[in-house]
Formats: C-alpha cells, sequence, structure tokens
C-alpha cells in the first residue's frame, strides 16, 4: 500500500515538474526566437499524399515535407515536425502550439482571419472525383448539387459545398463530411457517395491506388494557390519565408518537386 | 513492407502505455482526494466535490482535450503529450472519485465510530482502518475504469500524440488498407486491456478482504 502511494505520488511530482519545464524566455520576435532555439517547429497532417504522408518506416514524405525541409535548411534552423489531424492545424498555430503550418493549405479569407499565410508555393485545382460506372453528369460545377457528395472536413473544399448547402442548392443530407480523404474515396469506391470533392492531385493519386475512380470535373473553384500557415501578424517569419520562396520558384527547386511527386 | 507498417503501429503502443500511465495514477490521486473530500469533509467542501465530480463527468474527454491544450495552453506552455495525458487524467479523476467513494462508503459508518470510540483521531481512523478496506473493495470497479482510460488514450491523437490510432490513420491513408491498419490497432488495444484486467483480478484476488468475499 505504502508503496503504491509514494509510486504514485512520484508519477505525478515527475509529471508537474516536466510540465513545468515547458516554457522559455521570449526572444524580440518570433523569428527571432525560431533562431534562437534553433529549430523551428511545423505542423502538418501526414494522411494526404502526395503532399504529406508517412512511408514504410514511418518517415514523413511529401511535396510539402520536401519543401518546408528546403525552407527550414534556409533558414538555418533545424526543423521539428508536428503531426496532427488537418483541423487541429489552424488551432495549434494561432495557439503557438506550433511556428508554422504547411499540410496543401488554400487560402480563404475566413483563415485569413486567425492566422497568416505566406506567399504561393504552388497553385492546385480542385477535381470532383466518380466512380468509372457513374452516370450522372457533372458539366458545371453546380451540377455536383444533385448527387451524394463526400469532402474532407475544414479543407477549402468543405466551404465551397457548404455554401451550396446555405445557397438551398445542395440538400445537407447529401453532403458527407470524412476526418480525411482517403475516407471519402474509400466510401465513394463503396458507392456510399457518388461524387468526392477535393484538391485534383491527391485525388488522382487516391484514384490512381483505390482504382475505378475517375475525375469527372477539374477546375479551380475553392482552391488555388496553396500556402505556409503562419501566425497572425508575423511579418518577420512572413518575410523570410516569402524570400525563400521566391529562391526556390527561381531556382526551379519546385518545379522540380511538381515533376516529382505530380508527373506534370 | 507491410511487415515495416505492423511495427510503426506497433511503436505507438509505448506511448499509448506512456499516456495511460500518466493518466490513471493522476486521476487516481485526485479522485481519491475529492472522494475523501466528499465523505467527510464539511458541507461545503462536500458540495465542491460533488460539484467537481457532476462537471468533469459531463463534459466529453475529448472537448476537456481541447480546451487544456488550446485554451488554457496560453498560460502553461503543456507539450501534447503532457496536455493529453492530464485531461485524460482529471476526467478519470471524476469517475475514480465516484469508484472510491462507493468504496469508502461500503466499509460503513460503523467502523468509524468504532476506531472514534478506541481513541483514535478521524485521520486516524481513516487511514489505518478506512482506506485499506476500501481500495481493496475499489479494485474491481477500478479495473473498469482502467480499460476506459487505456481505449479513451486513443483521444490524444487530436492534439498530435502520434499513439496507435494515429499511426494506424497515415498508414490508411498511405496504403489504402484499413482494415489492415485498424485491424492491427484493435489488436493492440485488446491485447493490452486483456492483460491489464487480468492483472488487476489477480491482484484483487490477492488482496481480497475476508468480509467482502
Amino acid at each position: 500500500m505504502k508503496r503504491i502511494l509514494v509510486v504514485v505520488s512520484l508519477l505525478v511530482v515527475a509529471s508537474l515538474v516536466l510540465t513545468a519545464c515547458g516554457g522559455a524566455p521570449k526572444a524580440a520576435n518570433h523569428l527571432e526566437a525560431i533562431k534562437q532555439a534553433g529549430v523551428i517547429k511545423v505542423g502538418t497532417s501526414a494522411d494526404y499524399p502526395p503532399f504529406e504522408s508517412v512511408d514504410a518506416n514511418g518517415n514523413k514524405v511529401g511535396f510539402d515535407i520536401e519543401l518546408m525541409t528546403e525552407i527550414a535548411k534556409r533558414l538555418g534552423v533545424k526543423l521539428e515536425w508536428v503531426d496532427m489531424p488537418f483541423d487541429s492545424l489552424i488551432a495549434a498555430v494561432q495557439e503557438g502550439k506550433i511556428d508554422a503550418s504547411i499540410s496543401a493549405f488554400n487560402y480563404s479569407e475566413e483563415r485569413d482571419q486567425t492566422i497568416d499565410f505566406s506567399d504561393a508555393y504552388y497553385t492546385s485545382e480542385d477535381a470532383f472525383t466518380v466512380a468509372d460506372g457513374f452516370a450522372g453528369t457533372i458539366a458545371k460545377p453546380e451540377d455536383v448539387a444533385a448527387y451524394k457528395v463526400g469532402v474532407q472536413t475544414g479543407t477549402t473544399q468543405d466551404t465551397w459545398l457548404t455554401d451550396l448547402v446555405n445557397a438551398g442548392t445542395l440538400p445537407e443530407a447529401n453532403l458527407f463530411r470524412y476526418d480525411r480523404a482517403d475516407q471519402a474515396m474509400a466510401d465513394l469506391k463503396n458507392g456510399r457517395i457518388e461524387v468526392v470533392m477535393s484538391d485534383k492531385v491527391p485525388a488522382e493519386a487516391l484514384a490512381k491506388q483505390l482504382g475505378g475512380l475517375k475525375i469527372a470535373y477539374s477546375g479551380v473553384l475553392s482552391s488555388g494557390p496553396m500556402n505556409i500557415v503562419i501566425p497572425n501578424g508575423d511579418v518577420e517569419l512572413q518575410k523570410a519565408i516569402n524570400e525563400i520562396i521566391k529562391q526556390l520558384q527561381d531556382e526551379g527547386f519546385i518545379d522540380q518537386l511538381a515533376v516529382k511527386y505530380f508527373a506534370e | 513492407m507491410f511487415s515495416n507498417f505492423v511495427s510503426y503501429i506497433i511503436q505507438g503502443t509505448a506511448i499509448t502505455v506512456a499516456v495511460t500511465l500518466v493518466a490513471l495514477p493522476f486521476g487516481l490521486v485526485i479522485g481519491l482526494l475529492m472522494a475523501l473530500l466528499h465523505t467527510y469533509g464539511g458541507k461545503a467542501i462536500n458540495r465542491l466535490a460533488a460539484a467537481y465530480s457532476l462537471l468533469m463527468r459531463g463534459v466529453p474527454p475529448i472537448v476537456l482535450l481541447f480546451i487544456l491544450y488550446f485554451i488554457l495552453s496560453g498560460e502553461i506552455n503543456l507539450s501534447p503529450f503532457w496536455a493529453g495525458s492530464l485531461s485524460l487524467g482529471i476526467v478519470s479523476s471524476a469517475y475514480q472519485m465516484e469508484i472510491l467513494r462507493g468504496a469508502l462508503l461500503a466499509v460503513g459508518g460503523g467502523q468509524m465510530t468504532a476506531a472514534r470510540a478506541v481513541g483514535m483521531s478521524r485521520l486516524q481512523a481513516i487511514r489505518y482502518i478506512v482506506l485499506p478496506q476500501a481500495l481493496r473493495i475499489a479494485i474491481p470497479p477500478w479495473s473498469n475504469e482502467a480499460s476506459i482510460v487505456l481505449k479513451d488514450s486513443s483521444l490524444v491523437y487530436a492534439l498530435g500524440v502520434p499513439e496507435i490510432l494515429r499511426r494506424a490513420q497515415q498508414l490508411s491513408a498511405t496504403t489504402q488498407q484499413p482494415f489492415l491498419a485498424f485491424g492491427t490497432a484493435a489488436l493492440i488495444y485488446f491485447v493490452l486491456v486483456f492483460a491489464t484486467n487480468r492483472g488487476l483480478d489477480y491482484l484483487s484476488e490477492r488482496t481480497k478482504l475476508p468480509t467482502h468475499p
């Protein structure tokens, strides 16, 4: 009995001590603080190939991963990945849990109110993916309102479809939200939904991987430029990252990455 | 490739176990304190403890997790692991409090009266007469709570702690083999819960009171 109590209280004390050690002195600004620490903590949701995923050994791989690795290198700091579900990322940047986030984020006004964006590093299109045997037609984007549509929660596509719901064209009951894009695609393949709206590049990758799926329509609807998410009003970090993105574009580094991951 | 993937999920087991090993004892300490206050405290303390229990049991663990991590952590810089583990511990403390309170009451008021009659102080009576019995009585219901906390530890994935569930999700996304990924996760959870329950059954058998067969 006594021994158990001792062990338990030791655990509690240890946890409190470890918790208290988390704090660090504040530097002049965020960028300085990152450089002082020598580490930039970047959040991503590693379940969205080919932008970010894990390989057989649990290493993070993908377009965003390689790009951010290069950016950190040029900032002169080490890169520490923090993996979390997509819809936790923006809150984590807001609360200073992570220094920045790269996870195929598209610019949106809503998001811009609580966080800031870097310049675009890549421009993406949206795609409507359907099963091979799909009998309907999607001639223009709004046609999608006639079907059962799946989407990943918290994405710009989610916002775009929610607008259709609010406008009264897409019945609320026909919009299915998923935690991750691959769940939506799996449900599409199983016939539970008829269309999935997502970024085009991962849609192509998933369609190829799962088989029996095709892209019925693609174009810039909700998405467009992809940006790195940084804390609101953090002009120093924004400027530093923007300069590096510009360099990487000029050097053709980003184009090479696009060829490597998207086979453009 | 698959064996690599499976071993990647299994590596998350250590984190799941660590989260549980922080949450469960943390909840036990708070729960025990609250149960004692609720049972032996004055009127005001009693009400306070009851309110704590009501509030903590009335909020889904994931909500409390997000509140602690995203809202309160402006003050204290909690890492996802500690924020997740401690919030799970706080949620669990309310349930453990009720389990322990039941056990304290099961010992019966007569023993306290008898202990006082032979000249023990209230604290002595609690420490040497009531608690040793109550803790033994509490083991079987407590083992339920242990397995619940173990399974609830999967919630910390939402904060980015790479435990079993989060790893299974990543692999499901990479390989498009959800059954393999989540099946592996399910199996690991089952083994962990099974082992925990058997261990506690054994402990309960060894420490059984003659008065509570």
